[in-house]
């Protein structure tokens, strides 16, 4: 059952999981925020991720630069995300069945209109010409691209960091996560500053979606999924907390490419296991906070 | 007297079908302290709800500086100068002293007369708070966290102080150190409601009393007032 796989292998899979967990890591702190923050399980950050890497696609096709398109992509999305927060989520505060049932809804509609735009053909969009390649180093190629994913969720993660933990603006939205009622009393405009960060939340996944269109590309299904796996990266680092959602996307990264390719018979049970077990033992997470 | 500095006027407000405020109506001079007393169940929270708009009244108005509130949301409430202390001090836990300073803080408005707060003047005026402004307000003491409550109001600059209980739950020591620090916001010109079960706190502070029964204003005087006219406490405050 076991795969034998190689010490040059190995490496190359790291690669892959530290890529893979980069990627994880833009979708999953979205909906980590959105979740921790403002208790909103959004079952369409999936469908976020997909219809963000075809705004992508698109933008590509149209001879625009590669981190553009994934910028705009990003603020697209944050538009849309933003409207239907304002417009419809909002009518639903602290009823978790319903906001459910309306982001699961709108996660097939937009799959919906994904096929009708973009058709059922996958789309694998190239790299930008200067991350195509490899770089060579003790004797092995390491693929640019998938490098720069990683750096560039790195930097994402150190600029949500300090966003949340080191600016006013990070104190504010916490301070309306403790106390709604007194943080609106303090003066802090919370319902603006709950859709700011679904809109933030939103942008990052399909900026992520874009980020991971060269290697995973794009096709019908990839929101369902990409779903569960931030699903799981969430549960493992623990809800709202950014550290968590950086190790758990690690974590599932290697995961993923190890399960895969030792125990290919096992890979959905070595991808769920580890949630499991964290939901009997350790249910707010490895980094969560309990819930009140 | 003075202009006042709020007014509520013929307040009704409900919780669910229950009508606890009915036809409420007490005026707060500009620079005074009225002492809002009343027990369990008499309203006294109910009222400060209706001022900072978490609770919307059904009917009556209140005022702020001759400003229509009664409709405005608690953050354009907030934005008018009005800042509350809450019952409980709900200080915000998982944030830090300075945190939970900043995240409150408002220029002071147009006309005011005094330096405006600052974390360092609050720090100033609490050392406790400045030797553990990196602390997560959760793990303060009592005292501390009902400093921090003082302190994250006047970070807004407020123009009405409302406090609701700032003894509640606390030892004797602190509490006076607590009634100290409402005596220096009064001599400081602020506007101050200060809300009480316990009348023994606020009879040598306030310039004015509101006693609430039921739901309703059942006496508006002052402290010599009470006793001038012979208003039975027990009457309205229970054991005292």
């Amino acid at each position: 059952m076991m795969q034998q796989i190689t010490s040059a292998q190995v490496v190359i899979l790291a690669i892959n999981s530290f890529a893979l967990g980069g990627l994880l890591f833009l979708l999953s702190a979205g909906f980590s925020l959105i979740f921790g923050l403002m208790r909103i399980p959004n079952l369409m950050h999936g469908a976020f991720f997909m219809l963000g890497a075809y705004f992508g696609v698109s933008f590509l096709e149209w001879g625009m630069n590669f981190w553009l398109a994934a910028l705009l992509s990003g603020l697209a999305m944050a538009a849309i995300g933003g409207l239907i927060e304002r417009v419809l989520l909002r009518r639903l505060e602290g009823q978790v069945l319903p906001q459910v049932l309306l982001t699961l809804g709108f996660a097939f509609i937009i799959a919906d209109i994904c096929l009708m735009i973009w058709t059922g053909d996958p789309w694998q969009p190239t790299p930008p010409p200067e991350l195509r390649g490899a770089v060579q180093a003790m004797g092995m190629f390491f693929p640019l691209y998938r490098l720069m994913v990683l750096a560039v969720a790195v930097a994402v993660a150190i600029a949500l960091w300090i966003l949340v933990d080191w600016t006013r603006l990070g104190a504010m939205i916490r301070a309306g996560v403790d106390d709604p009622p007194i943080a609106r009393v303090v003066g802090i405009k919370v319902s603006q500053l709950f859709t700011l960060v679904f809109c933030l939340g939103a942008a990052l996944a399909a900026f992520a979606g874009v980020m991971g269109a060269p290697f995973l590309s794009v096709y019908p299904g990839l929101d369902f999924e990409m779903l569960p796996l931030a699903l799981i990266v969430v549960i493992l680092g623990g809800t709202g907390s950014l550290l968590g959602a950086l190790v758990g996307s690690f974590i599932l990264g290697f995961l993923y490419n190890f399960g895969q390719a030792m125990f290919p018979d096992l890979a959905y049970v070595i991808l769920f296991l580890p949630m499991l077990l964290i939901l009997v033992l350790r249910p707010q997470g490895l980094f969560g906070r309990v819930m009140t | 007297m003075a202009a006042s500095a709020l007014g509520l006027r013929e307040i009704d407000a409900f919780y669910g079908d229950s009508h606890i405020l009915q036809k409420v109506s007490f005026a707060l001079g500009e620079g005074r302290l009225l002492g809002l007393l009343g027990r369990n169940g008499a309203g006294k929270s109910t009222c400060i709800n209706v001022v900072v708009g978490l609770l919307p009244a059904r009917g009556g108005t209140v005022e702020v500086f001759g400003t229509d509130i009664t409709r405005l949301p608690p953050e354009s409430i907030a934005a008018r100068g009005v800042a509350l202390v809450p019952q409980g001090r709900r200080v915000f836990k998982s944030l830090t002293v300075r945190e939970n300073l900043l995240v409150a803080a408002r220029p002071p408005g147009a006309g005011s007369r005094h330096a405006p707060w600052t974390a360092e003047t609050v720090f100033g005026m609490f050392p406790r708070l400045a030797e553990r402004r990196h602390q997560i307000a959760a793990h303060l003491s009592g005292g501390e966290q009902q400093m921090l409550a003082i302190g994250r109001a006047l970070m807004a600059n407020p123009r009405v102080l409302l406090m609701d209980e700032p003894s509640e739950g606390l030892a004797p020591q602190i509490v006076a150190d607590v009634m100290a620090t409402v005596r220096t916001l009064k001599e400081s010109g602020l506007s101050i409601v200060l809300v009480e079960q316990n009348p023994r706190l606020v009879l040598d502070i306030a310039d004015d009393i509101v006693i609430l029964n039921s739901g309703r204003v059942a006496v508006v005087t002052t402290p010599a007032g009470l006793a001038r006219e012979g208003i039975d406490l027990t009457q309205h405050l229970g054991v005292y």
